[in-house]
């Protein structure tokens, strides 16, 4: 056959010139086509790739990601560790230094006779009116805000997760009741809930948590259910099915690792929602007591006088945003690496 | 269509009665009956019991508790105002939340829709870049930290606007409640848009409108927005509903006389009447505005008048 | 080719690529298809060919981060003072392509007949939409001929639906619309992407029947893009099949059926359903398409091809000629290539297949 589309050879041969001793076939098994034998040669073509290896692939390679990431390790690390930087303590008061500025230097003259001058005093982000070290109470409200976001969507999580799986995933009469019940609690205002716990709780650290928990939780489980739904009428959980795996087996070790992705976006979600209702309930008056302090806390005794020592309520109102910041771009570009996945 | 509306006001009624069985039930469990007093004889106790109708099963209590819920007799105030009936209390305080939730939502709503669409429209220039900041930033800062930063430097520093609430000065000094209120709405409804309409820019029947030559403002107005409005008023409900019963924060901010600010006080001073009233309001009025948005969201969008049943 | 034999459509040399999130994407990779005024031509192939991507780059809708490599489109239609003119598609701007080509000259009609209609405008109103845009036809002019349009698909008690909304009507009945405001201001050349794969079987045939009927009562040149050839056996003058981007076997319809060289036309002859034959298992072809983000070497088919020789991955196919009209890229037709004849089953087949033409060819 010698009747070649002159053009379209030249192109082609351009690259490489087959010889006679390329036209051989490489499967012998022409004569049983169409049949079962030779399928290892289609093997091969399609690279497996580790699904979240290329989640975490392309989430760092994603400017915003890599901001949130960084300003939430970033604060986790000063929560931690920012209260001992310096030798204050958050509730140790000093009514002879009240309200001073930021990194001033004073020499101060103490008026116990049998202690020396004290030397140098410096407060790295100033003093508050009961003559309190900022910086340190700042960091330890970071700290007790995270505490109690990171508990609430700890807690929502396996709620969540719980009642999501077990609406979407057995379905029929149960789904219907449950979601009917997921109506009705999801028709009550979280302000109503949580004015009326605060009815019958004391404030503090506990009644906050359960708060937001009880407000929380319907968003997590929607999510679930509606991962469950789409991830069980895949073929694998069939396969396992038929392999004689029950219905916790399938739930924990089929259905959660691959609804993972929205859950995680949903928890990241929630923590900085957790955090700015903490810090909402504190300005009502209704947060951590003193003299402990969250960063709500903070804020609202820094509002009480921000027009004198707007200093004061700098600190706390710009690591609230940071916070926030940090776990909304990371949730954000995790939605969208995700979406990307499917 | 017309049986899910049905569905949805008999859940909304359910909610309302599980709701008002709560207040119910903390009603009766809180402390200071009037009935308690020692002096009180047994059979004077039965007599008021039969008077006030205590004396008849807790459903019947229940259900003529309900009743007087629902025809806003709320009872009075126990430690904020002595004596004055609840509903007056509430009476001046709602319009002013409502006036400036309104107004936020307004300018939330408008801003973020302006924002969203130049977002999709402009996909991926810096006039998306900068949408896209600018909602970041809405999300993730908090209204009251808006408030603050807004009464320090226009009230209090320029003193362009009044840093506390002065009913003489309505207008004037509502702006910064309003805006800094505004700013969450801007940034949801900013995303919300930006994420409906790059979905619809990319459906089918975009293309089929391009493909038989429909370009430029016609088709972005008659093809796309449409279709991405309709589904903004669902996100727009919940925010309504949030901004029109007051912002406890930012009226506690700018002491704007709002229901938001009374509901604080109501706690703080164990105010039980009160806080039971402002809650059953604001349940009454959340449900209601849910129920008549998702009902109104049916009759206009055909989508759900003709699928949904 | 004779006189009257005028060429509308060349698509020469085409080549496009896409950038997307895993890379870019190589989905066209130099196609050339010609379509003669009047005739009907099918692109076959399994999805993720880039048979659609080529039509949308025709119809000036590919998304606009697409990049093209090289090649041209050549249309050539009447202008408005009727002289004929000859325009390269690809060198002209969104605008003018809106303007003067699509919906007027050029239309397409969508895979999912319910996802391509917008779910918030009536019937009438999309499909008076055209005409008042490109011709300035008054509303009730529009909504008249629109009328007539719908009654023209086959849509009975055309009246009563032109005030209902695509969610109310059938798939089938989507499918009907859609051609007919496709068809709405008069197009020369119809592309139907899939026209039949969303619909129920029972109607996909109807639905073939109603573009033939059209496209010979308007004189009109349609495209289908499929990946069932026994679909488009009856519908189309031409085809061409295309694999990863590239054209591997194009001829007349009785050709490229009858007489197939390449063996990816080989499988999806095969892989056809068959109602005549009886205890017979649906074969495909194994394996799937390349993901086109990686560029191949040698014969992109040659992974799943059973007759693939050490030269397929050492070089691609050329296209050889088989008659005037018929060509195929595949090195089996070397003359250095061992005599490879088609299955037997598929010889079987195709007898019956030319048998079974015949006798409706008669009756």
């Amino acid at each position: 056959m010698d009747r070649i589309c002159s053009k379209e050879k030249k192109a082609s041969i351009a690259v490489y010139v087959p010889a006679e001793s390329d036209f051989v076939l490489k499967n012998s098994l022409v004569t049983a086509w169409p049949g079962d034998a030779g399928e290892a040669v289609l093997e091969g073509c399609f690279p497996a790739q580790s699904v979240w290896a290329e989640v975490g692939k392309r989430l760092i390679r994603k400017r915003s990601a890599v901001l949130g990431l960084l300003l939430i390790v970033l604060l986790c690390l000063m929560a931690v560790f920012g209260p001992e930087m310096n030798r204050y303590t958050y509730s140790e008061q000093n009514l002879n230094r009240k309200n001073l500025a930021p990194g001033v230097q004073i020499l101060e003259k103490t008026r116990i006779i049998n202690e020396e001058e004290t030397p140098e005093i410096k407060y790295w982000f100033g003093s508050d009116g009961f003559g309190r070290d900022i910086w340190t109470r700042t960091w330890v409200g970071t700290r007790i805000s995270l505490m109690i976001a990171l508990s609430a969507a700890m807690i929502n999580m396996v709620i969540g997760i719980s009642y999501g799986m077990i609406s979407g995933y057995f379905g029929g009469r149960t789904d219907m009741l449950m979601q009917r019940f997921l109506e009705i609690v999801h028709g009550i205002p979280r302000l109503v809930v949580i004015t009326l716990l605060l009815l019958v709780m004391r404030p503090g650290m506990m009644t906050i948590i359960l708060a937001l928990v009880l407000t929380e939780w319907m968003g997590m489980s929607r999510v679930v259910r509606a991962e469950v739904l789409r991830v069980k009428e895949q073929e694998f959980i069939l396969a396992s099915r038929t392999l004689g795996a029950g219905s916790i087996r399938i739930m924990v070790r089929e259905i959660l690792p691959n609804s993972l992705g929205p859950i995680l976006t949903q928890v990241m979600l929630s923590v900085p929602a957790a955090i700015f209702a903490e810090a909402f309930l504190s300005f009502a008056g209704l947060g951590i007591p003193a003299p402990q302090c969250s960063l709500g806390s903070l804020i609202f005794d820094g509002f009480n006088c921000f027009t004198l020592y707007p200093y004061q309520i700098i600190p706390p109102a710009a690591v609230m945003v940071m916070l926030m910041l940090g776990f909304y771009l990371t949730a954000d570009a995790l939605r969208e690496v995700l979406s990307l996945k499917r | 269509m017309k049986s899910y509306m049905l569905k949805r006001v008999i859940t909304a009624c359910f909610t309302l009665l599980a709701i008002t069985l709560v207040l119910f039930i903390l009603m009766q469990l809180m402390p200071g009956s009037p009935f308690n007093d020692e002096k009180l004889s047994v059979e004077q106790r039965l007599s008021l019991y039969e008077n006030y109708g205590l004396d008849q099963p807790v459903i019947v209590q229940f259900f003529r508790y309900l009743g007087k819920m629902l025809r806003g007799d709320f009872g009075v105030s126990y430690t904020i105002s002595k004596n004055t009936p609840v509903m007056q209390l509430v009476q001046t305080r709602l319009p002013v939340s409502v006036r400036i939730g309104g107004a936020a939502v307004g300018l939330g709503a408008v801003l973020g829709l302006a924002l969203g669409l130049v977002a999709a429209l402009k996909k991926n220039t810096i006039w998306d870049a900068a949408a896209t900041v600018i909602s970041v930033i809405g999300v993730s800062v908090p209204s009251y930290v808006f408030a603050l930063v807004l009464s320090y430097t226009l009230g209090f520093k320029l003193g362009w606007f009044p840093m506390l609430y002065r009913t003489k000065e309505a207008l004037n000094s509502s702006v910064l409640p309003a805006v800094s209120l505004s700013m969450f709405t801007m940034a949801s409804i900013a995303r919300f848009t930006k994420t409906e309409m790059t979905e619809i820019l990319e459906s089918d029947y975009m293309l089929f409108a391009e493909s038989r030559g429909i370009y430029g403002p016609a088709l972005i107005l008659h093809h796309a927005l449409r279709n991405a409005l309709f589904p903004l008023i669902t996100v727009l409900a919940p925010l309504i509903v949030d901004l029109m019963t007051g912002s406890l924060v930012v009226e506690k901010i700018f002491s704007i006389p709002g229901v938001g600010s009374l509901l604080v006080s109501a706690i703080q001073s164990n105010d039980y009447n009160l806080v039971i009233a402002l809650s059953f309001i604001y349940s009454a009025m959340y449900l209601g505005i849910m129920l008549a948005v998702d009902i109104f969201y049916g009759i206009i969008d055909p989508r759900v008048r003709l699928t949904r049943d | 080719m004779s006189r009257d034999q005028e060429i509308l459509l060349n698509i020469a040399d085409l080549d496009l690529t896409f950038p997307t999130a895993f890379g870019p994407l190589h989905a066209v990779r130099g196609v050339n298809i010609e379509l003669i005024r009047g005739q009907a031509l099918a692109v076959v192939g399994e999805s993720g060919s880039g048979k659609t991507v080529t039509m949308k780059a025709v119809a000036g809708i590919l998304p606009p981060n697409t990049k093209i490599n090289r090649g041209s489109i050549t249309f050539t239609y009447s202008n408005q003072e009727g002289l004929q003119k000859s325009t390269d598609l690809l060198s002209k701007g969104k605008r003018w392509m809106r303007r003067h080509i699509n919906g007027k000259r050029i239309a397409m009609v969508f895979q999912d007949p319910v996802s391509s209609l917008n779910p918030t405008m009536s019937i009438g109103r999309q499909l008076t939409e055209g005409m008042i845009w490109h011709h300035k036809a008054s509303k009730k002019e529009a909504w008249n001929r629109a009328i007539d349009l719908l009654e023209e698909v086959g849509i009975e008690d055309a009246p009563k639906w032109m005030k209902c909304y695509p969610h109310q009507l059938s798939g089938g009945m989507c499918q009907r619309v859609a051609i007919a405001i496709a068809l709405s201001c008069q197009p020369e050349l119809l592309i139907c992407d899939e026209p039949t794969t969303a619909l129920d079987v029972s109607i996909q045939e109807k639905m073939m029947d109603l573009i033939r009927r059209l496209q010979r009562k308007r004189g009109i040149s349609v495209i289908y893009i499929t990946h069932d050839l026994g679909a488009v056996a009856r519908a189309a003058d031409m085809i061409y099949v295309m694999y990863a981007g590239k054209i591997v076997e194009k001829g007349m319809t009785r050709e490229v059926l009858y007489d197939p060289r390449h063996p990816y036309t080989w499988g999806l002859l095969l892989s056809m359903p068959d109602l005549n034959c009886e205890n017979q298992r649906l074969y495909s072809i194994p394996g799937s398409p390349p993901t086109l983000l990686q560029e191949s070497q040698g014969d992109a088919f040659s992974p799943r091809n059973r007759y693939a020789m050490i030269v397929d991955d050492k070089a691609e196919p050329p296209m050889f000629a088989i008659t005037k009209t018929h060509a195929a890229a595949t090195w089996l037709l070397d003359a250095r290539a061992p005599k490879v004849e088609m299955p037997d089953e598929l010889k079987k087949r195709l007898e019956g297949m030319k048998k079974e033409a015949g006798d409706s060819g008669r009756g």
